[in-house]
Parts: C-alpha cells; structure tokens; sequence
C-alpha cells in the first residue's frame, strides 16, 4: 500500500524540492539545461532593491491581513452560533464569497471601485469629496486589496472558528453566569482562552496562505490582460510571489526565482517556529 | 522482524518500478529517433508524423484545420499532430516543452517571441532553406525576423502593421475634417482637442470642459506597438541601437516626443495608463465609442467591423521633420532546431505550403486577422475589399515600417521602459527624469542578458 504513496513523494516533492533547491544555485532559463552558479543569485536577490520591495509589501499584506481577519472572522462566528432564525442562511451568505473565483471577485469589484464607472467614486463625489483612483493608486492599492481578501476569505475561517465554539462546554458559561458574568466578560474571560488552540491554527493557516498570496493580486492588479503589469501600479503590490513568478515565467530567470521561492520557504518556516514558541504563552489545550 | 523485510521489500520493488517507468521512457524516445534517423536515408514515402504548435482562436481555429486537411491530403506521408491552446497557455506550456525536450517540431510564434527562442538556441537557423526555397520580393515582412547578424529564424504567417483609424462620425459630430496622409503629431494633437468630449457634452476646446470626467478621449494610446514606439520614432528617437544590445532611449527626440504624449495626457486628450485600467481591456476605448482615434495594427479591424462602426483608416501622422514610422509585427512559423532529417524536412514542407500556395494565403486573408505574407495576395482585390475602405493603408505603410526592437529580453525592457515612462504620463515625474532613468534600467537589462 505504500507504493504508490511512495511514488508520489519522491516524484513529486522530493524530486522537485531537490531540483528548485539545485536550479536556485545555478542559471536556468528553462530552455537550456542549467548551469551551476554558486551563491550568485541569493547575492543578486539580497542587492536587488525589488526583492525587498516585494518582501516589505508581503508583511504589509500580512501585517494588515491576518489580524484584521482573525478578529472579525471571530466576532462573525461568536455572532453566528446564537440561536438566530435562518441561522444556516447567514452562515451561508458568508461562505459564498469563499467559494466564488478570483475573477469573479475582481468584475463584483470592478463595479465597486472602478475609477470611471464605479459606485464608490459616484458617492464620493455626492457627498462632495474627490474620487479616488482605488486600486491604481499606490498607498490605497494594498489596503484594499487586503479588505476584498478578508471579505472573501472570512467565510472559511468563520467556519473554523464554529467549529471551535462548539467544542466549548456550555456549563463553564452557566457557572459563570452564576458568578455574574456579563456577555463581554464570557466572551473575554472563557471564549477566547478556550478557543485558543483553533485561533492558533488560524494564524499558522491565514500568515502561511497572505505570503502566497498570488491570484488575487494577478487578477486584481491587471496581470490577465498583461503579466508584466501585475503588481502595479508602480511595483506598490508587487508581493514576493507575483515577483517569483514574472521572474520565472516572463523572463525565464528560473534559477533566480528558485531562489526567492527558498528565501520564501525560510522566513515562513521561521515565522512558524517563532508562533509554536510563542504559542505556550497563550495557548490553552484541555 | 518479518514485517520489516516486507516493507523493505515493497520499497525496493517500488524503486524498481519507478526505474523500469523511467527506463522505458527513455528508449522509447531513442527507438523513435533512431526510426526518424533511418527515413531519413529510406526515401520519400517514409511516414513522418509532425507536431504542430499554435495558439488557437475561436475565429481561426476551423480554418487552420481546414488548411491542415488540405496539406495531408497533398503531402500523403506526413501525419500533423496539433498542440494548441490559448496564446498565454500555449507560450508558458511550450517554455517547459522545450525543457522536456518534447515541444513541437513547428510552432507559429508571435513576432516579437521569435528572438527570445532564437538567441536561447532552440530555433533552427532557416536563412539557408529561405535562400534556396523562398524569392525575398514576393513576400512581405521576411526581414522582420532577421536579426543583426542577417540570419532568418522564421517565415511570417501573417503580416500586422499600425495605421492610423478613426471613427467618421465622431468627426461628423464635431464638425473636424478626416484625418489625411500628411498630417503630423501636431495636426492629430489639434483635430483631438476638438474630439475629447466631457460627460455633459463639452469639447476640449471649451473652457468649461471638465478633464476629470472625459467621456470620449479623443485619440486611445496604449504601451509600445500602439502607443509610444510610433511617436518616438517619427521624432527620430527610438529605443535600442541597430545592435539591439544598446539603449539609445535618453536623447533630446525621444524627449521632443514624450513632451508631445504627456502633454496631450495632462489635458486628458489621451487616456493615462491608469485611465485605460477603467476599462475591460486597454483595447476597448475605440471600439467602445470612448475614443476618436486609435494607432491600431490590422487585427483591430475584427473588433471595429465587430462593433459596427462607421470608421476608416489612413497613414500613421508624420514627425516634425516629416519622418514617418510603422510598427509591424510578423508572426511567424519557426522550427524547432531538434526537428532533424525527415522530420525537419516536413516542418519546412509546412512552411513552403503556407508561405508559397495563394490558395492558401487567400483562405487565411479570408478571416480578416492579419496582412497576407504574399505581396501579390496582398495586392489582390479579396484582401483590398471590405472594411475598411482605405485598406490600402495597410500595404503603403510597408514603405516605413519597423520593428518594435524586437530581442531575447523583449518584454521585459519593455516592461522597465514602461515602468518609468508610464510615471511621466501620470504627471509624477518630469519627462527627462523618466527618459534617464529608463536608459539606466533598460541597459541594465540588456546587459545582463548580452554581457554574460
């Protein structure tokens, strides 16, 4: 029963994790077989002004992106497992961004925040205020595109941390009802020390999935009509994979791109270790 | 004890299946070439079995196979495999083809692509098949894809070039006369002003006009082929030297013509970059009735006959010292440099087809896509008739046309290039900033690549 698994792993994660580990350390155009070249790209790609450009748009992705929607995904699941009629029907309301397409979320967007044509603009100008060029414009460009992210992602992590809540025994809050717990001190005082295990886990998935981050930056950014102008406008959401990709793929530096794709690896593996050190502080297993 | 032995062995025995998958793998590769190998010296009746690349379209799709039918049928030896999907697939798919030594032994590759295979060794070199084979004068655009050591690494397929469009009645509506063949930039400047329109119906021209609100731009520029190559080049500027290794952007022409653009930007008688991002697609304002004019190569004649429009086209505007300049763009078969011996001689079969019989030129001008290769197909009045009327445009433009500095690292010095001239179009860097700084960049481009 182990073979085809076996197969599996050493075709198709061993094998390509050994040859992106080779290729980063020498020059591969994809076309011609590759020649080994040291540490010259991890040299090149420390000096390159775009990869720390890319690497701080990435924690500024992150850093608004994760706690913005671990908070909110929370008080939505706090608020959506209180007996509440057509219950299902919120919860699936919230999902349905979830499972919707990227393309489709940029044209619901589009209709929103288009810069000619769309509803914010018109009300802006209403109320009397300058209309905004939105996504192109790039101090708003990744504040934005980090609310559309949560707002399409939310769903998920909603139903995760439902998931969580339900595993919360109801005696705790009866005793401390007793004791004359308000609602905000049940939440604070038991919710949230007992949900913390799935919080946890929340955080690892969320930071894991914002520095992938890739498809809706491409789609969002113009990347389907034009590769090379994903990431704009000037480079101001460039994150660290749309910048592995049009290294690799649009101008076939592959060996360099391997490398950014290992740099990658390193500082999530880091930030990983840092949470599960981090995580005896707060996190509560029964 | 035992149940270690067993897990051993079913590793072993997984091992040894993975080589044996491998092992035949590879001598069914080398079995195959070696048959090649043989034809080669067997005659002509030897079976040859091509694969044929191309990025498919919905409007040309069925043609190609009815072109395909009619070369097997008159080439009863040679089986055609296709591969195609569409154009981003095709060209990302094909880059790993090529590493997997599996890619097809032909392929129709865009224009401005041909160096980025040639120069990485993966085209075969076609200059000594198009001496023997091809009379130069009778085909447009050969030269489109000789590179600077006057070597041939494909044969067009079809022909675009720029010209200028316009919508008639918008020009109705305004009461401006058509554009002519003697216009300059300045003329075009002119005549947009008094076709960029705001939302409530005001002109350019008006002091009331509101540039935050255009509702009709009154000429549509976007990136190189249909933007700013053709300004600077008519200004006598351009981009890379005859070379192609050498950036030749910071010059006081080049700074002649980006004034001219950003000027016309500012007072929003030309989409911005970030303007054209309201719309679907940066090739939407003209056919969508959102501009007056367009640079636009022959393809875009599909989209305006598409949207009805009552439109005609003529002579790209000349520079102020009466320079003209015609981006062209020449899409062209190419040849996989491992198709050898029976196999290559096929995939040049397929090319001599498609180049040399007019029936074949006349069925693809038929779809309206491109300028047919052959002059005299060009000159025929199946490809002269139709919308829209002055389509001898097209074939004059010939005289002055150019390419878009085509090389290996096209697209990204064009990416750089617009990285920093598009900043001087929005109005946040002044134009000999940009112009200096794309020269920089650009270079730095260029000599990564050639200076290795």
């Amino acid at each position: 029963m182990v073979t085809p698994y076996l197969i599996h792993f050493v075709v198709f994660v061993l094998g390509s994790l050994l040859a992106s580990l080779y290729f980063s350390f020498s020059d591969y155009d994809i076309l011609n077989p590759p020649k080994w070249k040291g540490l010259d790209n991890y040299t090149k790609l420390f000096h390159e002004p775009v990869f720390w450009k890319a690497l701080w748009n990435t924690l500024y992705f992150t850093i608004l992106f994760v706690p913005l929607q671990t908070v909110l995904a929370l008080i939505l699941a706090v608020a959506l497992n209180q007996k509440l009629r057509a219950l299902k029907l919120f919860r699936l309301a919230h999902f349905l961004p979830v499972i919707s397409s990227w393309t489709v979320i940029m044209y619901v967007s589009d209709a929103i925040f288009n810069p000619r044509f769309g509803f914010a603009n018109s009300f802006l100008i209403k109320i009397g205020l300058d209309p905004q060029k939105w996504l192109q414009d790039e101090h708003l460009v990744i504040p934005l595109l980090v609310i559309i992210a949560v707002w399409k992602g939310i769903g998920y992590i909603m139903v995760i941390f439902l998931a969580g809540l339900q595993n919360v025994p109801s005696d705790v809050y009866e005793a401390a009802e007793i004791d004359g717990a308000g609602t905000f001190r049940k939440f604070l005082n038991i919710t949230v020390p007992l949900i913390s295990g799935t919080t946890f886990l929340v955080l690892i998935l969320s930071t894991i999935s914002t520095f992938q981050a890739f498809e809706q930056i491409y789609v969002m950014t113009g990347g389907a009509m034009d590769a090379s102008s994903a990431g704009g406008p000037h480079k101001a959401s460039l994150v660290l994979m749309i910048y592995l990709y049009q290294e690799g793929f649009s101008f076939l530096r592959m060996g360099y791109a391997s490398a950014i794709a290992w740099v990658l690896f390193v500082i999530l593996f880091v930030l990983t270790v840092v949470q599960m050190l981090l995580q005896k502080k707060w996190v509560h297993y029964e | 004890m035992k149940r270690k032995f067993k897990s051993w062995g079913t590793f072993l025995l997984s091992i040894t299946l993975v080589s044996a998958l491998l092992l035949t793998a590879c001598s069914d590769g080398k079995s195959k070439s070696g048959a090649g190998g043989n034809g080669d010296k067997g005659g002509k009746a030897e079976k040859v079995e091509l694969k044929l690349g191309f990025y498919s379209s919905a409007q040309s799709d069925a043609k190609m196979q009815e072109l395909i039918d009619k070369f097997q049928s008159e080439h009863p030896n040679i089986t055609i495999k296709t591969e195609s999907s569409p154009y981003n697939q095709f060209f990302q798919k094909l880059d790993t083809q090529i590493a997997a030594e599996s890619a097809p032994d032909l392929w129709l590759s865009d224009g401005v692509l041909v160096p980025k295979y040639a120069e990485r060794g993966v085209l075969k070199d076609l200059t000594p098949l198009i001496e023997k084979d091809l009379k130069k004068d009778d085909y447009f655009g050969l030269d489109f894809n000789k590179d600077a050591n006057g070597k041939y690494w494909g044969v067009p397929q079809g022909i675009q070039i720029a010209v200028l469009y316009y919508n008639k009645d918008m020009f109705d509506e305004a009461k401006v006369e058509y554009p002519t063949e003697d216009w300059t930039w300045d003329d075009l400047k002119a005549a947009a002003e008094k076709l960029t329109k705001d939302s409530t119906g005001k002109y350019a021209n008006d002091s009331a006009f509101d540039k935050n609100k255009v509702s009709q731009y009154g000429l549509t520029f976007f990136s190189i082929t249909e933007g700013w190559m053709t300004v600077l080049k008519s200004y006598g500027g351009g981009v890379l030297d005859e070379t192609l290794t050498k950036s030749v952007i910071n010059t006081p022409e080049n700074k002649q013509a980006l004034d001219w653009i950003v000027d016309g930007m500012q007072r929003e008688l030309l989409p911005t970059p970030s303007d054209l991002k309201s719309f679907q697609s940066n090739m939407a304002p003209f056919p969508s009735k959102a501009a007056a004019m367009r640079i636009g190569i022959y393809a875009r004649t599909i989209d305006a006959n598409a949207a009805e429009l009552n439109y005609d086209v003529t002579l790209l505007p000349k520079g102020p010292d009466g320079k003209r300049f015609s981006p062209v763009i020449a899409n062209s078969w190419v040849i996989n440099k491992k198709a050898e011996g029976a196999k290559g001689d096929a995939a040049w079969e397929w090319v001599k087809f498609w180049a040399t019989e007019d029936e074949v030129q006349k069925e693809w001008a038929s779809l309206g896509e491109a300028v047919p290769v052959k002059k005299s197909v060009a000159n025929s009045e199946e490809f002269l008739s139709g919308k829209p009327e002055n389509k001898q445009a097209f074939l004059d433009s010939f005289e002055f046309a150019g390419t878009l500095d085509v090389n290996a690292v096209w697209s990204e010095w064009v990416g750089k290039f617009n990285d920093n001239i598009n900043r001087a179009f929005e109005g946040e860097i002044p134009a000999d900033q940009a112009l200096k700084q794309a020269d920089t960049e650009v270079q730095q481009v260029l000599d990564e690549f050639y200076k290795k």
